[in-house]
């Protein structure tokens, strides 16, 4: 049997020379950014597209609808939350697909086992021009002295603000813009006068299970100077002065009913929504997302706005952030797949403007100089993120690690767990768990 | 004579060969399938052993040293088999209790026994769900039940206090129909007779349920509970949907945390040494518990 479809197959090259550039390729095409592959089936106009699983959908769908090649791209989607255990066994079990998502800060374990294939020489084949990549991209997708993902997007830590909300607590200037904290005071002033004045809540935040809770802990320490790793990432500093400034913080929050200890995230995102808090804490993720709720006339969350994450503690200026990339795991890849994978890249990469409009900071030179890309609501007011964006070292185990922290500073509000307690106690789990990194 | 003898060896050696070749494709899978995989996994415990990649480093004792080291692995042992401590007993008690209710051959009791069933054969995702629905402070069925009441919700899956009651009554929903009908099946094994000679004697209800129901019943007994203990010892998918081992680890269970060690962290080596100390454990109990049950024969 196998004989003779080799045969058939041999003579059809033979017969039809064309059939060999024009062999249908179907690649599978791993990610997250949720699954609404039913809202957009069909679609291939990206004007419908919002949100981070539209513009992605929809890229797909027109992909698979335009390209002359047969090639048919087969998204599997898979929730964030269980998105490297699922890589990782397919890795394991030689399932490889054939383009997968990743963040920089798993990188690093990744290129460490050669797992993932380079890229250097497959975007010059390709044409990819690399220098047209903005630095802060460049340099996340790079480790080693090579390249390893195409960059699609640097995300960070943002202000999402119910405007409604701002304005009947009055917290606005004279000119009517809202006003923002810029110290830790403030901000507890702001929101003492929001549950005051309106009997809301000044912040929405994911507190229970939620990777927002590492996130803003990195953040509160960038803000300090500081950070989880010493300068030369040889070792951890949660357990210290800045750590304990930083969780005490976070401590005051829930103590003082700024924020709920019990959301997780998408409690918090569905009570930002309803209009119960004044401000969300959440990526460039939600931008377009939240300015589609704000844009229906009845929705409680009214007038969005977005800023720059705002000082809170200390005198540096920054917010956290990390980075999307599409790698190609390493596997056997014949001439056709190879080029049929590269096609794909190179599409998403022409189209990676498309995916700034999620509220994702951009990826490319000529994208930011795009008239589309100035066109775009809201970037003025979180201008200053590109440069204040901070992202995690590219240290192993950064994913168990980040992982060890969310669950052990919760402790502090979801448990009794005292601020002190719960920093040595993340501490010694991290250098736990660095021990084992090689 | 001889001759004699070597038939009946032939004939004994030719039984024997039917009798392998009739278990032969349950001993093929048994070999493949748990007895290769559970030598493998003693084998990768004593090694630095990745999940990705080629890594492999022999390390000897390593991995339970620093097993029996950790913190983080005594928390889940802890939270396991206070889990399994509250689960099993009411799992058994209401398994029976609700048998001995619906031990009846009515039509309502013979719905109202498949109505019991149901909920174990849904899946985890979707029991979990339904749970966290009913649980929910904002929209949940207690939550309004509280708020009719006058009283203030309670978020149980983000409290240190409600998590794990709250597991364990999402567990007992769910799996309370395999062992009521194990229950039954002992039930309906008691002769009509014994009850009715007991009735002639006037034995009160409780001294027939005393003296016959429950000895007659041990045996069921015994199967139930050891099932129960090793199945509630492997508590994950519960925790895993509906708390994420949280709050403040309060949930964490020993098989989550060798899913994470093994799959999130890639140390399958110290994840295999996990899973040996918990089929040790889960070991000893059944073993423990058919000991006692043979004692008071």
């Amino acid at each position: 049997m196998k004989t003779s479809l080799l045969a058939i197959s041999a003579l059809a090259v033979m017969v039809s020379p064309i059939a060999v550039s024009h062999a249908a390729e179907e690649l599978t095409f791993l990610r997250f950014f949720g699954g609404c592959s039913d809202q957009y089936a069909n679609v291939t106009d990206m004007d419908q597209a919002v949100g981070e699983c539209g513009v992605i959908q929809v890229l797909t769908n027109k992909f698979n609808a335009e390209n002359d090649q047969d090639i048919t791209i087969n998204t599997q989607n898979v929730e964030w939350g269980v998105y490297y255990d699922l890589l990782s066994t397919q890795i394991a079990s030689g399932q490889q697909p054939a383009i997968a998502v990743m963040h920089r800060s798993v990188l690093p374990n990744f290129v460490a086992r050669d797992l993932i294939e380079p890229l250097d020489d497959i975007f010059v084949e390709a044409g990819i021009d690399t220098s047209d990549f903005l630095p802060a991209a460049l340099e996340s997708v790079s480790y080693d002295g090579q390249i390893w993902g195409l960059p699609w997007d640097i995300h960070a830590l943002l202000y999402h603000v119910n405007g409604a909300i701002m304005e009947e607590a009055g917290l606005t200037d004279a000119e009517g813009n809202y006003i923002l904290p810029t110290s830790t005071e403030e901000l507890f002033e702001h929101a003492r006068i929001v549950q005051e004045r309106t009997g809301k809540r000044y912040l929405s935040i994911g507190s229970r299970n939620d990777a927002m809770t590492a996130r803003v802990f990195n953040l509160l320490m960038w803000q300090q100077g500081s950070g989880i790793f010493n300068e030369d990432l040889s070792g951890v500093q949660i357990d210290s002065e800045e750590g304990r400034v930083a969780l005490e913080f976070m401590k005051r929050l829930y103590d003082e009913g700024v924020a709920l200890p019990i959301h997780d995230g998408s409690e918090a995102t569905q009570a930002f929504i309803n209009g119960e808090a004044a401000v969300f804490v959440s990526g460039t993720w939600q931008v377009d997302t939240m300015a589609a709720h704000s844009a229906s006339e009845s929705s409680p969350l009214a007038n969005y706005q977005v800023f720059d994450f705002p000082q809170v503690v200390g005198d540096t200026r920054a917010t956290w952030s990390d980075s999307h990339m599409w790698v190609l795991p390493a596997k056997e890849r014949s001439p056709e797949e190879m080029a049929a994978t590269v096609a794909f890249l190179s599409f998403l990469n022409d189209n990676s403007g498309q995916w700034a409009r999620t509220g994702h900071l951009p990826v490319r030179q000529s994208v930011l100089e795009s008239e589309a890309f100035a066109a775009l609501p809201y970037r003025t007011s979180y201008a200053e993120t590109t440069g204040i964006a901070q992202a995690v070292p590219m240290v192993q185990n950064q994913r168990p690690i980040q992982d060890i922290i969310r669950d052990g500073l919760s402790a502090v509000w979801l448990g009794d767990t005292a601020v002190d307690a719960a920093l040595s106690d993340v501490q010694s789990q991290v250098e736990r768990n660095f021990r084992r990194v090689r | 004579m001889s001759s004699a003898v070597s038939r009946a060896r032939m004939v004994r050696l030719r039984d024997g060969l039917s009798a392998l070749a009739f278990l032969a494709p349950f001993l093929v899978f048994y070999l493949l399938f748990l007895v290769y995989p559970f030598g493998l996994g003693i084998w990768i415990s004593f090694h630095d052993w990745e999940l990705v990649g080629s890594f492999r480093e022999w390390i000897g004792l390593w991995n339970y040293e620093d097993m029996f080291a950790d913190p983080q692995f005594w928390r889940a042992v802890r939270n396991t088999l206070t889990f399994a401590a509250m689960t099993v007993p009411v799992m058994v008690g209401l398994a029976l209790l609700l048998a001995l209710g619906l031990n009846r051959q009515t039509r309502i009791h013979g719905a109202l026994r498949a109505i019991f069933f149901t909920s174990n054969v849904l899946s985890v995702t979707v029991v979990t769900l339904i749970w966290i629905m009913v649980l929910s402070p904002d929209r949940g069925l207690i939550a309004q039940l509280f708020r009719s009441l006058g009283l203030e919700p309670i978020a149980f899956l983000a409290s240190t206090t409600w998590a794990m009651p709250a597991i364990v009554a999402t567990t007992v929903w769910w799996g309370i129909g395999f062992p009521m009908i194990l229950f039954l099946a002992g039930l309906q094994q008691i002769p009509g007779e014994l009850y009715e000679a007991a009735r002639l004697d006037n034995a009160s209800p409780w001294r027939r349920f005393t003296r016959i129901t429950l000895p007659a019943l041990r045996r069921t007994f015994v199967l139930v509970a050891i099932l129960q203990v090793i199945g509630q010892l492997q508590i994950f998918g519960q925790v895993l949907i509906m708390t994420g081992g949280g709050p403040s680890q309060s949930t964490r269970s020993l098989v989550q945390t060798i899913y994470e060690t093994g799959f999130a962290d890639w140390q399958l080596g110290y994840a295999s040494a996990m899973s040996l100390f918990l089929f040790v454990v889960m070991f000893v109990a059944s073993m423990a518990q058919l000991y006692i049950a043979r004692q008071e024969d």
